[in-house]
């Protein structure tokens, strides 16, 4: 994104003091705080009319859950993209936001300048890996793959590079250390650990189509998920 | 493990008063009681048709007194069906009417078969206020109830009905006491249902106090990093005990309620039964040292566990040790199909080539008899390496199938 567009922000936390902050810290790095939200119905009424590149969204809404409002704005408005923000870090509600879509995960402890940078990289599209979040989508494939077969063989694996390069992730390395340590660009690592990512956001939309179809609920490909 | 807002207003609602459980769990008796009077009307008529036609002076009456148990079997059936009508007065006319109608037999039956062990009209029908007494009262009223038929019955026979006089009184006193356990597991089974709500409930609370403490602690750390000075030492206090509730918040949820030594990071050696290897290593965490778990439980034996846990604390308090306070670390726990492995990495200087061997042969390694030493006696491997400049990476793989089995072999290391 260029300098005369600035990246359009929604943020949504309960936690006013939390939101604030995000907010202020936003706007004077230079970013548009388009709207900002205290819970999941009011982030997926606003998202369509405030039209935001990236949505900050905090997994502890008081009424809907993360994998709901990250389904919801999905659906409701495909060009935002999601970074999950997380105080607790609970492991299962991270995978489950992430699968249904989200483009990345940070803790709020994260320092102001990694927090900045992760809202750009997540305008630019490309998936922002804290380790933490690298263990959970190796585990996920790895539970993907011992299951039985009766769920289809078609689970997804992952490459023997991409399961390097996520266990260089999810052992505290930068991608500049990987790409300096596996002798590829940085750009490729990147690559990588997306395509990790979309392998699983695509499993996750075939399981959905999946389970719609063998329930009777089949109609639109984004497999129900409406606001 | 997770759960959504919401679930508690689910729970208020099963709060029910405890003399409304009593009064539902006697419900299936009242309605095997009402089953029992209509059976037992059947049979009295039925023996009174075929069998006992002989022993009656009166059979019309006999009939008619049929007639009156059936009408009483309808009413009281219908008056019993509302738990607020089974008060005194339907209780005691319900026993007057049925010695009432016991007691017409003498006027019926020759007085020959009445003496002679004839079943009186009534039948095994009189049982019927006995039973309702026992569920309303419990075992003591039930006996007395079926005292008062027998001993009309035991009057009416002259002693010719020792029999039936005891399976009643057996009867009143068994089915109160069934009666009145049901009304205890009721109770309960009751109180247990609200612990649970009242647990859910301080679990959903801890969890948004967590939660918005946590909130905090990362703005303090946040905002005093950049303030600098004194703020930044409070900033980095707060981001110590943000990492550390972090942790004790993942360990405790991860499992809550399963598992509840769980969280304890020292596990006795020697204890059996398998733990999640997350909740225990997640206690690791600082600001310095980040923790990496799968989001499914990683179970192994307990001792296993704790031994593997050892290992990293080996090499965390390595990293610490050599590199200093500042060092920062890595944890990451997989769980793969044949092993479980934990690796810690540091962004330390790293070990320079050669002198990690220099320093087994110097014996002076921790590293080596702390971790490799644990991880041998466990049937698994430790493998340490390094760039020079860019951190130390252990290894700690621990086969899945052997492990628990060489775990428990004797030591011979």
């Amino acid at each position: 994104m260029s300098q005369h567009a600035p990246i359009r922000v929604m943020v949504v936390d309960d936690h006013p003091m939390w939101r604030d902050a995000v907010a202020r810290d936003l706007a004077e790095a230079g970013y548009d705080v388009v709207a900002t939200a205290a819970d999941g119905a009011q982030a997926l009424r606003v998202a369509g009319a405030a039209r935001p590149d990236v949505v900050v969204l905090d997994l502890q809404l008081p009424d809907m859950s993360g994998v709901e409002v990250t389904r919801g704005l999905r659906a409701a408005h495909p060009g935002a993209r999601v970074l999950v923000l997380s105080a607790s870090g609970e492991q299962q509600d991270v995978l489950d936001a992430v699968k249904a879509g989200a483009l990345g995960y940070l803790l709020k402890s994260a320092a102001r300048p990694e927090f900045l940078d992760a809202v750009r990289r997540t305008a630019d599209g490309d998936a922002v890996f804290t380790p933490g979040l690298a263990a959970l989508v190796l585990g996920e494939f790895r539970r993907l793959a011992a299951a039985p077969a009766g769920a289809g063989g078609d689970a997804p694996r992952l490459s023997e590079r991409e399961a390097e390069i996520l266990r260089m992730v999810a052992t505290g390395m930068s991608y500049k250390q990987i790409a300096s340590r596996l002798v590829l660009s940085h750009r490729t690592v990147q690559n990588h650990v997306q395509n990790t990512l979309g392998k699983l956001q695509l499993h996750n939309r075939v399981e959905l189509v999946r389970y719609a179809i063998e329930h009777g609920l089949a109609g639109e490909p984004e497999g129900g998920g409406r606001a | 493990m997770i759960i959504p807002n919401g679930c508690s207003f689910d729970t208020v609602t099963v709060t029910a008063t405890p003399s409304g459980a009593q009064r539902s769990s006697s419900e299936p008796l009242w309605r095997s009681l009402a089953v029992f009077r209509f059976v037992s009307v059947g049979y009295a008529a039925l023996r009174l048709g075929t069998v006992d036609q002989s022993e009656y002076s009166r059979p019309d009456w006999a009939w008619a007194v049929i007639a009156v148990m059936a009408a009483w079997t309808v009413g009281t059936t219908i008056a019993y069906a509302r738990p607020d009508r089974r008060t005194w007065p339907l209780l005691g006319a319900d026993l007057v009417v049925t010695v009432g109608l016991l007691l017409s037999t003498a006027l019926l039956q020759y007085p020959d078969a009445t003496g002679h062990g004839a079943l009186p009209v009534t039948a095994i029908w009189m049982a019927g206020p006995v039973l309702a007494w026992a569920v309303r009262y419990g075992r003591r009223m039930g006996t007395i109830a079926a005292l008062i038929v027998a001993g009309c019955d035991f009057v009416l026979q002259r002693g010719a009905a020792l029999n039936g006089a005891v399976l009643l009184l057996l009867a009143g006193w068994i089915v109160g006491h069934v009666a009145r356990l049901a009304a205890e597991v009721a109770t309960e089974r009751q109180r247990v249902i609200e612990v649970e709500a009242a647990s859910r409930e301080r679990e959903r609370l801890a969890r948004d106090i967590h939660d918005s403490v946590l909130q905090v602690l990362a703005l303090v750390q946040r905002r005093g990093a950049e303030a600098g000075g004194a703020a930044a030492e409070l900033g980095r206090l707060a981001g110590q005990q943000e990492a550390a509730l972090r942790a004790l918040v993942g360990a405790g949820m991860g499992g809550a309620g399963l598992r509840k030594s769980d969280s304890a990071p020292d596990v006795a050696p020697g204890a059996s039964g398998e733990v999640d290897l997350r909740q225990i290593i997640m206690s690791a965490q600082t600001d310095r040292v980040t923790v990496s778990v799968p989001a499914q439980a990683v179970l192994l034996d307990r001792t296993a566990a704790a031994e593997l846990t050892a290992a990293m604390r080996a090499a965390l308090d390595n990293v610490r040790r050599h590199c200093g306070e500042q060092t920062r670390a890595w944890v990451l726990v997989e769980d793969e199909p044949d092993q479980v492995r934990v690796t810690i990495r540091d962004d330390g200087q790293g070990i320079p080539d050669g002198r990690l061997a220099e320093a087994a042969a110097a014996g002076r390694l921790g590293v080596s008899h702390s971790i490799r030493g644990r991880l041998r006696d466990l049937g698994g491997s430790a493998i340490v390496s390094s760039v020079s400049g860019e951190g130390t990476e252990v290894e700690l793989r621990l086969p899945r199938v052997s492990s628990i089995a060489v775990a428990s072999a004797p030591r011979t290391a």
